[in-house]
């Protein structure tokens, strides 16, 4: 081993040991227990090993699948909007204006706010009685107030409006760093071929920041397949499970029905949806990449 | 001279405080003030305690997931905490909750509502200590019955006749015949229970460990509800209502009935804050016809963590909220039930609250929900269920009755290895 290797390998050491303590074991501990019949309310039933018991379970139990239906719904519609918002600030924050610095820190303070607190937020703004939200809507005629959290079409509606709001900055934000890396020349070349902005746009900066597009969405995908704090602040998953997504039940059935085992056969369901998602990106992330790579 | 005994006096301060032992209590934020005061008072009596008070959320669900998730990490940090009536059997089996006989012999246990001791006993221990009983109550209208020559229903499709009468004759705009909860959460559980025993049904089969809604008498009840309740004599909001917005409902004058707990009398009749105000009667809810009237019982209770450093100590605590002195105070000051069985008779009580005479007959005679270490996982399927057939005016009570009894089959059967042992 050279000895710049054996330098780099003690500058990584602390990073793989703390992912393998606080991401590599508890997923795996996660697996392991997701093969245990495990009740906490009914420990004299002891941990016993079931096999795939959970997940042939899971594969049938019709709340699962609904809640599945559910997260699938929060993931298309927050990821797909959070990268169109998040490509529309990008092109803005893109074009020098005055006080432009202050604009793009502005826009990522959404972003910088604790999820839970924002979620309160959005929870007293949707609020039924003296929520922002209705008086914005309806002002002072209080008995039109709608609870949208309380309704079982607009809870889920609210709560992919919070996520875009929070996290759009970020789509944003790598986005930007696509656009800058864009020359210049391309630009004047297409002003001298006498291109529209749109044809500048559809033929010159769509496809040059693809790649960043593309990344923006895996992030995005990923991270809304994990959603929990927006639903546990804002709805606990209701009215009528309309906001239980699966990460949500998940918990629920660990922490209040004290299902250990299937609590995590559903966690590990979750794990294993993000990493077949994780690999389809990166492919595609990959190929478009390469694509590009040739036509230089 | 003058610094040094400030000096001194601080110095005292501090060795006195941390002489004082810290009893940590796990409650919901009380909105009226009692809490405060008694605490201030607990501790003047007692010196050598604090309690400290970590609030906790408001809705019961919640409370029980964080109180659940304190038990889980085996936190020394929580003494004492409050109890739903539906959690002793669970948090005993589990082996969270401290049993109390010890410090709660059965004397003292006869000075309380028997439904609300049987709710805290679990294979023949008891671990809570009743602070707060209610009881599922039907409020009505007296000035519309008396209008209509009607007495207090005392069969439910008496009350959608009853209700019906009144409608067709007043013609107010808005006006419906009856407010409830029916939005999918625990109170759903109780007021379909109420309607279920009522027709001589159960939410299941506690000796055969075995669903029992796909019985004719417990359909025949949700089906009532759906096509009755609901949908004659109800707005369809009454399916998104929880107690606050059913309870505004009527203090609007806007139902005729109204089912909720004791707390809602006081409301409904404070001029301040409701137009109904000296136009309410209370009443046991009605029952079918060869059936018993069955009011849910509810209420809060105190417990001691089996994972407390000081039981000793907590049990203080515990002993001086739920004694007859403080009861006494906690019912004159809230109007709310309290669980000892005197307090329903004291005359200072009664001459403020005339209604406890009648809320006392409802109380003794309230039913609890059946104790069970899985009552959670239970209540998830029935919510789910109830929601479901009383929601759409077309659904396949007895295909969805089906699904729920096989649902909760598979949860009951867990607890057959305790019987088999």
């Amino acid at each position: 081993m050279k000895r710049s290797e054996r330098a780099a390998l003690w500058f990584v050491l602390p990073s793989v040991f703390l992912v393998g303590l606080f991401s590599i074991y508890p997923i795996l501990e996660s697996a392991r227990l997701s093969f245990y019949r495990m009740i906490l309310m009914l420990p004299w039933l002891g941990d016993k090993y079931v096999g795939l018991e959970n997940y042939r379970d899971l594969a049938t139990d019709p709340v699962a699948l609904d809640s599945l239906a559910v997260t699938l719904v929060f993931v298309g519609a927050s990821a797909a909007l959070e990268v169109l918002v998040g490509l529309g600030m990008a092109l803005l924050l893109n074009e020098s204006f005055r006080c432009r610095g202050l604009a793009r820190a502005a826009v990522l303070v959404p972003w910088a706010i604790p999820t839970v607190v924002s979620s309160q937020m959005w929870r007293y703004i949707f609020n039924d009685r003296y929520g922002l939200f209705n008086f914005l809507l309806f002002g002072r005629a209080t008995e039109r107030y709608l609870a949208p959290l309380a309704d079982a079409r607009l809870a889920p509606a609210a709560i992919i409006f919070a996520d875009v709001w929070k996290t759009s900055s970020f789509a944003a934000l790598i986005i930007l760093a696509g656009l800058q890396t864009i020359p210049d020349e391309l630009y004047e070349a297409a002003d001298v071929d006498g291109a529209t902005a749109w044809q500048k746009f559809r033929r010159v900066t769509l496809p040059l920041v693809k790649p960043a597009l593309l990344l923006a969405l895996l992030f995005r995908t990923i991270d809304s397949f994990k959603v929990f704090d927006l639903v546990f602040v804002m709805t606990q998953g209701g009215p009528a499970d309309a906001t239980n997504v699966l990460q949500f039940y998940g918990y629920k059935k660990i922490f209040a029905e004290g299902m250990i085992g299937y609590g995590s056969a559903i966690a590990v369901g979750v794990f294993c949806f993000s990493l077949v998602l994780s690999f389809l990106y990166i492919r595609l992330i990959g190929a478009s990449v390469l694509e590009k790579g040739a036509a230089r | 001279m003058r610094p040094l005994l400030a000096l001194l006096l601080l110095a005292l301060a501090v060795s006195h405080s941390a002489r004082a032992a810290e009893i940590r209590f796990v409650t919901w934020r009380e909105t009226q003030g009692f809490m405060e005061h008694l605490i201030r008072d607990f501790e003047a009596e007692n010196p050598d305690l604090k309690i400290v008070r970590d609030i906790g959320p408001h809705s019961s669900t919640e409370f029980h997931d964080l109180v659940a998730q304190k038990f889980k990490n085996h936190d020394r940090e929580m003494d004492v905490f409050f109890m739903d009536v539906i959690w002793p059997a669970e948090f005993a089996s589990a082996g969270w909750a401290l049993p109390l006989d010890r410090f709660f012999p059965a004397a003292e246990q006869k000075e309380f509502l028997p439904a609300a001791i049987r709710a805290n006993r679990y294979s023949g221990a008891i671990y809570g200590v009743p602070l707060f009983v209610d009881a599922g109550l039907l409020y009505y209208r007296s000035d519309l019955l008396r209008r209509y020559g009607l007495k207090p229903p005392r069969t439910w499709p008496e009350l959608v006749e009853q209700a019906k009468t009144i409608i067709a004759g007043e013609k107010t705009p808005g006006l419906v015949g009856f407010s409830g909860q029916f939005k999918q959460y625990e109170g759903l559980v109780c007021n379909m229970m109420e309607y279920i025993l009522s027709n001589n049904g159960a939410l299941w089969d506690e000796a055969r460990l075995a669903g029992s809604l796909s019985s004719g008498a417990a359909e025949e009840a949700v089906r009532f509800v759906r096509d009755r309740i609901v949908g004659e004599i109800s707005q369809r909001g009454v399916l998104a209502y929880q107690e606050p917005e059913s309870l505004a409902l009527f203090t609007e004058g806007r139902a005729v009935f109204h089912r909720n707990w004791p707390y809602a009398w006081e409301e409904a009749n404070d001029a301040q804050k409701s137009k109904v105000a000296g136009k309410v009667g209370m009443t046991p809810l009605p029952a079918f016809l060869g059936g018993k009237s069955a009011g849910a019982l509810g209420g809060w209770q105190l417990g001691i963590s089996r994972f407390s450093r000081r039981p000793e100590l907590a049990w203080r605590f515990i002993a001086f909220m739920t004694r007859e002195e403080t009861q006494k105070r906690i019912a004159l000051w809230t109007g709310r039930g309290v669980a000892r069985e005197k307090i329903y008779r004291d005359a200072e009580v009664l001459a403020k609250y005339p209604q406890f005479r009648t809320q006392f007959e409802i109380s003794t005679a309230a039913v609890p929900r059946p104790p069970t270490p899985v009552y959670v996982p239970l209540s998830n399927i029935m919510q789910r269920y109830f929601s479901a057939a009383v929601s759409a005016r077309d659904s396949d009570i007895d295909r969805l009755a089906r699904h729920a009894d096989r649902d909760m089959d598979r949860v009951l059967d867990l607890l057959r290895g305790r019987a088999a042992r």
